[in-house]
């Protein structure tokens, strides 16, 4: 059928221009006038904030690269000891943010730290202070990000590797390979758009990582933002900083979308795919796999579960001072209520691109699902940029009131924001479930007799509930993580577990920030358990 | 009572620029007639019976189902109200929903219609009853076919289209499912476009064709007058069913051709003598006589079960194809002469 304005149309036109607005307000920004800081910034910090932003970029893509490479190898093609155990245990690291990696390792290498005293009950009183390598500084961001994030490496890869057909590895046989050659010449190869995938998702992340690098004290890009907005209340400028970094970010989303695209040739067709055998792997090549697995799997995971756990033990006081069950009803609040709006307006756009099959909406589409590549920060800054513009310059105008109490500091505008920030896992996640369903299905609904809410309602809504139930848990980890803007967009005295465990650190006491940061795991890893099968599967 | 159940008036049917079909007017005269659609792929087929389901808009012409405007430049009736049921050619089941309820799905519509057809007598003579609890991704291609034309057909509609019914269903009960899916559209009076690319389905199916060929229908017709008297040499060369072979009109019923020698019979159309023409040569027009001294060679021999094809090579060089009882009390080999009985006679002469 023609495309035809309906209200299924105008719908799906709605939620796009929302959830545009704040990236539009980011580019608009580029032409307003800034304050003195600008000028200051340009002459001191810019060199360093852009010089950090790129070694902490190239550190972590090199550690991402070799760990979840390297693991997603090891896992799909040979089997050893644990291999199946570690398939999807190593996807537990998606419930570490980085900042709570950053407390762990400060909190275990420090002087007098854990390391410390590990040391001192083994062999009693000793200098070993100075012998405990320091992971701070640019060298704590880099690993704290790079075992926060190699799970996307890893799980794009893996995916990729799990679908390669026994008849490529057969291939390379036939031609006289060894497994070294057919590993650099066949294997590699055709796995790296999915690998490229990876990396640019760990770029994006890392380049709007604000939680880690402020810790650890690091002039980045997003910490130039946060301060030119709070230390100097210049917000024209923090709208400056971001749109540099967002052409950087848009530059990495073509590059991953171009790589995705690619991604499809690789997908075996349904006939000519032929399961792989592994080769099972013995003696002291099967220790190597065992051991760099279960590394990359302690180091990743129960390294800071551990860390956390043993500071919430020793200091049982900071637990009992913690309101915990509030932080908890305030971060499944968000979860919840996030997850509804989500999910019920992706859905709802979705099916109106399809049943419009405009072109103009499709890509307006696509350009407001580029709110995921945008740092948080950067998106809680344009939100509040263009509610006081609006404020200003609309509202004021026809003599209402303010309403910015409505929308700052308020459970209201986080959830907005959080809205604009995982729109496009919703939107891409129903997406791809759609991209399921044949279009002749709606058709035969049609003439079936059923009318387009029908169809909606009886058809696509029961064959999508488990992508529904998918996608809102893996919104639910990425918001119970979620820091800048939580710590921006918060009502004043409403904390979650995340914001708990950041100001305790940002106040130099971890051991505080131990309890929350637990239990914040604790819960993400819970969801990633029950949905690890989809997040391998997809 | 009304003039036609269907009207087709100059209708432009198109989904791309690749796959239209220019000013087509076609008519359905009674309830419950059937008629076929053929076509090579891609011309466009399926795009008419999507037009007519109401999935595509037109921009001239109109179509009209019972005396009422189904689609015209400016109206355009949704298809949830239309009564029209299309059966796809591809996978068109609900995935999240068994057979048995797939099909239900069509039972549900239109049961207060008077002749009832049952979702279990369906089951049975579309052979699904072992796979009646499956998943779609459980099934195989033919199966699914079937289950989304026992969807289709369990609706029943005021126009039932269905595209390609049966290209995927299985040759062992192929013409079982023709005869009884024949005998439930005539007894139910369901209203039927079948579109297919097997001509001996629609010949039968049908009780009339319409052939589409670059991008018009070019004969639309009962299926007796479409194979015997084709109207172009283009529906001749998608039948495939004989060869054209230079001839000359010689008298009221007779014409010469240099390799045949004069051949006799009624022409379909007037030509004055002396015409030059191209005569339509099928392989049942000509008969084969051992002890006949007009021979050619025998370039190729295909086995049909009920009959030989041989195609003969002539003294200038054309290809012509004779069909040969399969029970004859001999064969020939490739190489071999073959004798053609004369004089020659044919019932019918189609000339162009």
């Amino acid at each position: 059928m023609g495309k035809k304005i309906n209200i299924w149309y105008i719908s799906s036109f709605l939620i796009s221009i929302a959830v545009a607005i704040p990236i539009v307000t980011v580019f608009s920004s580029f032409f307003e006038t800034t304050g003195n800081y600008s000028s200051i910034i340009k002459d001191t910090f810019l060199y360093d904030y852009i010089f950090n932003s790129l070694t902490l970029l190239i550190g972590v893509l090199i550690l991402t690269f070799i760990i979840g490479v390297g693991c997603s190898y090891l896992v799909s093609f040979y089997s050893f000891p644990g291999a199946n155990f570690f398939k999807w245990a190593l996807i537990l690291s998606f419930a570490v943010p980085a900042y709570i990696y950053a407390y762990s390792l400060t909190a275990f290498f420090e002087n007098y730290g854990t390391a410390f005293s590990i040391l001192k009950n083994l062999f009693g009183e000793g200098n070993y202070n100075a012998h405990i390598p320091k992971f701070d500084g640019k060298m704590g961001a880099i690993i704290s990000i790079s075992f926060s994030l190699f799970g996307y490496v890893y799980v794009l890869t893996r995916a990729s590797f799990h679908y390669q057909s026994q008849n490529l590895i057969e291939l390379g046989k036939n031609l006289g390979f060894s497994k070294k050659k057919s590993f650099f010449k066949i294997i590699l190869p055709s796995a790296r758009p999915a690998i490229v995938a990876g990396l640019s998702l760990v770029a994006m992340e890392t380049l709007s990582d604000f939680g880690s690098v402020s810790f650890f004290g690091i002039s980045t890009l997003t910490t130039g933002i946060y301060n030119a907005w709070i230390s100097f209340d210049d917000l024209a400028l923090a709208n400056r900083l971001s749109f540099y970094l967002l052409i950087f970010i848009l530059g990495l989303f073509i590059l991953e979308n171009l790589s995705r695209k690619k991604a499809q040739y690789h997908t075996p067709s349904k006939g000519g795919f032929k399961s792989k055998s592994l080769t099972v792997l013995k003696g002291y090549k099967a220790t190597l796999a065992l051991t760099f697995c279960a590394t990359v799997f302690f180091i990743s995971f129960l390294f800071p579960v551990l860390q956390m756990l043993y500071w919430t033990i020793i200091f049982p006081k900071h637990l009992a001072d913690l309101k915990l069950m509030e932080l908890f009803l305030n971060t499944i609040l968000l979860v919840f209520l996030s997850s509804i709006i989500l999910i019920t307006l992706a859905f709802i756009s979705n099916y109106g691109n399809r049943v419009s099959k405009s072109k103009f909406l499709e890509i307006l589409t696509t350009f407001s699902i580029s709110g995921y590549a945008i740092p948080g920060i950067i998106l809680a800054v344009a939100f509040i940029t263009f509610v006081s513009w609006f404020d200003n310059n609309v509202v004021n105008f026809f003599g209402f009131n303010t309403i910015k109490s409505i929308f700052i500091g308020s459970v209201f505008g986080l959830v907005i924001v959080y809205f604009v920030r995982f729109y496009s896992l919703a939107s891409n996640g129903i997406k791809s479930g759609y991209l399921k369903i044949n279009y002749s299905i709606d058709e035969s609904a049609y003439l079936l007799g059923y009318s387009k809410f029908r169809t909606f309602k009886e058809i696509h809504i029961p064959y999508l509930k488990n992508s529904m139930l998918l996608i809102g848990i893996l919104i639910s980890i990425e918001i119970i993580k979620e820091l800048p803007i939580t710590l921006i967009m918060r009502p004043f005295n409403f904390e979650t577990l995340a914001t708990t465990a950041y100001i305790f650190a940002s106040q130099d006491l971890l051991e505080a920030a131990a309890a929350p940061s637990l239990f914040l795991i604790l819960i993400a890893s819970f969801f990633i358990i029950i949905t690890s099968r989809y997040i391998l599967k997809d | 009572m009304t003039k036609n159940f269907l009207e087709i008036n100059n209708v432009t049917f198109a989904a791309s620029a690749k796959s239209k079909v220019n000013n087509v007017s076609l008519t359905i005269e009674n309830e419950g007639d059937i008629i076929c659609l053929l076509g090579p792929s891609g011309i466009g087929k399926t795009t008419i019976l999507r037009t007519i389901a109401g999935l595509e808009k037109i921009q001239s012409g109109k179509i009209l189902l019972k005396d009422k405007i189904i689609s015209s430049k400016d109206i355009h009736v949704e298809p949830e109200n239309r009564n029209i049921s299309l059966a796809f050619q591809d996978n068109s089941l609900f995935p999240h929903y068994n057979v048995i309820q797939n099909i239900e799905f069509g039972a549900e519509r239109n049961t207060k219609k008077k002749k009832n057809l049952t979702i279990d007598e369906v089951i049975k003579f579309l052979h699904l009853d072992h796979v009646k609890d499956k998943f779609p991704h459980q099934i195989s291609s033919g199966e699914a076919q079937r289950v989304s034309l026992a969807r289709a057909l369990l609706s029943k509609p005021d126009l039932l289209l269905l595209d390609e019914p049966l290209s995927n269903v299985d040759q062992s009960f192929k013409e079982e499912i023709q005869v009884k899916l024949k005998e439930i559209l005539t007894d139910l009076k369901i209203t039927t476009i079948i579109v297919t690319h097997d001509s001996y389905e629609a010949f039968y199916l049908g009780s009339k064709c319409g052939i589409i060929l670059d991008s018009q229908l070019k004969q639309y017709d009962d299926p007796y007058n479409v194979y015997h008297f084709p109207n172009s040499i283009e529906v001749v060369n998608f039948l495939n069913r004989g060869i054209l072979v230079p001839a000359k009109v010689t008298g009221e019923n007779s014409l010469e051709n240099d390799d045949l020698g004069t051949i006799t019979g009624n022409f379909i159309k007037h030509y004055p003598k002396g015409s030059e023409v191209q005569l339509l040569l099928q392989p049942e027009d000509l008969e084969h006589d051992d002890k006949s001294n007009l021979k050619f060679e025998v370039v190729d021999r295909r086995f049909r079960g009920t009959n030989f094809i041989y195609t003969l090579k002539t003294g200038s060089n054309k290809l012509i194809p004779i069909f040969v009882h399969s029970h004859h009390i001999h064969q020939h080999e490739v190489d071999e002469k073959f004798g053609i009985k004369r004089p020659i006679n044919i019932d019918h002469i189609v000339c162009f």
